[in-house]
């Protein structure tokens, strides 16, 4: 259970955010704004929240739950999903609060989130511009997925990968935009999801498919050191 | 491609199908009336309207012409899967569906005292097919075996999901899509008026509000127009009467007979009644419970919004006083108030369903006690047979006619023999109505000569039920007769070649009933869901 909190200087005068690792996430939640540098790395695909069945983009890092083939922010070129930027904090209406039991707080170590006279310092500063970017963000890809869903423009896409080592997978419950219906929608329409500035979005993930190869291919290297090592 | 090629092949097929002479006296099928605004007249009316949907407006029309004022029987609440592809070819959304018809989710249905009218006497139809139907018959080997467990948990794993009270899918499963097969539980009354905003308002069929006072009826015996005050002379090339049981255009005006049924069927009167839950927690179930009484047997359907219960009963057997009271028993302290409507019912149907240009597609076909749900699921087939073999011109008509009245006339003897089915295999002898149903005389000539045969082999598919889209399948019939005891004789040795494959599928029934009923969610929690969230098409 967490243990959430309003953020305030009050009860959080000492509080420090340390450097952990980032939790081992095979898909992980992204928004729109977030496609082109998610793109550069790894597939986006589409899911469905299991309590709502609504669909939500998310970036592909791994095959299979907690597996990630893509290792840090750094390695990633520097992509780090909003998601997990601002792990351990959450917007309650307009104010921050917090999980106080999340790994990433302390009272010993890191940066400290209120400065001297109880303003936000840099880090809080930077999360609270994180939470801005993802709640406005996650309005962007409600209103892009809705208008996909509406010209009746996404598919299921079944992903199966046979690997060296003879493993096979078959990826489930992943969607993506059809292409095909895509090229045949009237021009009225193309013009609207060009308009609203969808169309971009669209063709990026698209595009960001052929990152399932690398991903493999990744995967694949790694299982033939390892196994090269036994 | 070389210049000339197409011009010379075209030349060839006319060599080879010369137009016929006569072409030029071709009087082609354009506008199509239906007749009658219930459940049959709009499904017709959004099936043909859908497959023709490119016509439409180009010279083809639809058009129902509904009373304003006859009432809507709307008893048919139970379905069949058939319903799903149905409604997805209309093109409505399942969403909207469950949203504006109160419907719920059905699994199959559960019979209760009809072998032996014990407490513990019941046994499961699901909609599921046994594990690895395509395969292997099962039936033989869970004979051979005879641990116990019913046949229906023993191939499928579609009673225990009903027994736990869990829906057929998730919400994150697409619209029409099931993990575990299904159809529906509806409200008919609610049901009509959502076919009809979507058949007028994306489908283009007319709606016209008028009465027929009059069917005028041309020298060569078609049907030519209707006379109406409302809406004044309406004309068509093809008539479908959906006037339930009055029957106007198919009875009343081509004079086609009846041909009656009750000397099989026993059944003639039904007692309804709307049940409200004690509260919006209780259980839906998933399934249709057929409870077996003196001279009939009591339907009970789960609808999110309340029960709709019924006595169908033999007036020959029960007086309505007492078919009351056995229903008033059932429902309990909750119903001693509640308000009872009377339904005649006459089991039967036209001895021609198309006859010149007029075809007859629902109650007013015929009617069959709803023991299987097989009247709505009778309407999907026959307009679907209607609006593919539409005829082109009133020359090809007679021959459509021809072929819609053999396939529709099968089906309807293939329902009947299925639902004597559930009465000949009883053990009962509690009531003149239960040995009345054993007598041989009761029984068609076909169903006694499959009884005889499945004595020594087990239904299964490429035997008896060989037609495109068989009414019930094969695996129907094994849930009945082996859910009610029957037994076939076997020959052990026989079954030894396919005995590893056997054990398999029934070791996968396992592990499938155990995954799915880890990740089905109840039932009423889904509709629920469904009523917020919606299902995505996808």
């Amino acid at each position: 259970m967490p243990n959430i909190q309003l953020l305030n200087p009050q009860s959080h005068a000492g509080l420090r955010l340390r450097t952990t690792e980032e939790a081992a996430s095979h898909f992980v939640q992204i928004v729109v704004t977030e496609f082109a540098a998610a793109a550069a790395c790894c597939p986006i695909l589409f899911s469905k929240e299991p309590a709502t069945g609504g669909f939500y983009a998310g970036a592909i890092f791994g095959f299979k739950a907690g597996e990630n083939l893509l290792g840090t922010a750094e390695e990633r070129g520097g992509f780090k999903p909003l998601t997990l930027q601002r792990e351990g904090f959450f917007l309650s209406d307009r104010h921050i609060a917090i999980d106080r039991d999340h790994a990433r707080f302390s009272e010993q170590e890191g940066e400290l989130l209120f400065d001297e006279s109880a303003e936000p310092g840099t880090t809080l500063r930077g999360i609270q511009r994180v939470l801005g970017d993802l709640h406005s963000g996650l309005e962007q890809t409600k209103t892009f997925i809705a208008a996909l869903a509406n010209l009746k423009l996404i598919e299921p896409i079944d992903i199966s990968l046979r690997f060296d080592d003879g493993e096979r997978l078959t990826l489930q419950g992943l969607y993506t935009v059809s292409l095909d219906r895509l090229r045949d929608l009237d021009d009225a329409s193309a013009l609207g999801l060009f308009r609203a500035g969808h169309l971009q979005f669209a063709y990026t993930m698209t595009a960001s498919l052929k990152q399932i190869g690398r991903l493999a291919h990744i995967r694949n290297r790694r299982g033939r050191k390892s196994s090269d090592q036994k | 491609m070389f210049d000339g090629q197409e011009d010379v092949s075209r030349r060839q097929v006319d060599i080879l199908f010369p137009l016929p002479s006569h072409s030029v006296m071709v009087q082609p099928v354009k506008n199509i009336v239906i007749v009658g605004g219930g459940t049959a007249g709009w499904l017709t009316a959004g099936v043909i309207a859908a497959k023709h949907r490119g016509r439409i407006g180009n010279g083809f029309s639809v058009t129902l012409v509904e009373s304003p004022t006859t009432p809507i029987i709307g008893v048919g609440e139970g379905t069949w899967p058939t319903l799903r592809s149905t409604l997805a070819r209309i093109g409505v959304s399942e969403t909207d569906f469950f949203r504006h018809c109160d419907v719920a989710f059905k699994q199959g249905a559960r019979f209760k005292g009809w072998t032996t009218g014990a407490a513990d006497d019941y046994y499961y139809h699901p909609l599921m097919l046994p594990q690895s139907f395509g395969q292997i018959n099962l039936v033989p080997h869970w004979i051979a075996r005879e641990d116990g467990r019913s046949f229906c948990d023993a191939v499928c794993p579609q009673g225990r999901l009903c027994d736990d009270g869990l829906a057929p899918k998730t919400i994150a499963t697409a619209e029409f899509e099931a993990v575990a097969n299904y159809s529906y539980h509806l409200d008919a009354a609610k049901f009509a008026p959502f076919l009809q905003a979507h058949c007028c308002d994306k489908l283009g069929v007319r709606h016209v509000l008028a009465d027929v006072r009059k069917v005028n009826v041309a020298d060569n015996g078609d049907i030519r127009s209707l006379d109406t005050p409302q809406a004044g002379e309406i004309e068509g090339d093809l008539f479908v009467d959906c006037t339930g049981f009055k029957a106007l255009l198919i009875g009343e005006t081509l004079g086609v007979p009846f041909k009656d049924c009750s000397d099989v069927l026993f059944c003639d009167r039904a007692l309804a009644v709307q049940v409200p839950y004690a509260s919006d927690a209780v259980p839906i179930a998933c399934q249709t419970i057929s409870t077996a009484q003196s001279s009939g047997w009591i339907w009970d359907i789960g609808l999110p919004t309340r029960r709709g219960v019924g006595h169908v009963y033999s007036s020959r057997h029960i007086s309505d006083d007492d078919a009351e009271r056995e229903l008033r028993a059932y429902i309990g302290g909750a119903g001693k108030d509640l308000p009872v409507r009377k339904l005649p019912i006459r089991s039967g149907y036209r001895e021609t369903f198309w006859k010149r240009n007029c075809v007859a597609v629902g109650l007013a076909a015929g009617f069959l006690e709803p023991l299987e749900a097989s009247a709505i699921v009778l309407v999907e087939l026959s307009a679907k047979l209607v609006a593919e073999q539409m005829p082109a011109c009133r020359e090809v008509m007679d021959l459509i006619a021809a072929r819609f009245n053999a396939t529709t006339h099968y089906r309807w003897g293939r329902i009947i023999d299925f639902l004597k089915l559930h009465y000949v295999l009883t053990k009962r002898e509690d009531s003149a109505f239960w040995k009345d149903n054993v007598l041989p005389e009761t029984i068609p000539d076909r169903l006694k000569d499959l009884l005889l045969l499945w004595s020594h082999q087990s239904p299964w598919f490429h035997d008896e039920f060989d037609r495109v889209e068989e009414v019930f399948p094969a695996a129907s019939y094994q849930y009945v007769l082996y859910g009610m005891g029957f037994r076939t004789q076997l020959e052990p040795s026989a079954l030894a070649g396919d005995a590893k494959n056997a054990e398999r599928a029934m070791r996968e029934n396992v592990t499938q009933t155990e995954r799915l009923r880890a990740a089905l969610p109840r039932h009423r929690d889904l509709i629920r869901k469904i009523v917020e969230h919606g299902m995505q098409a996808v």
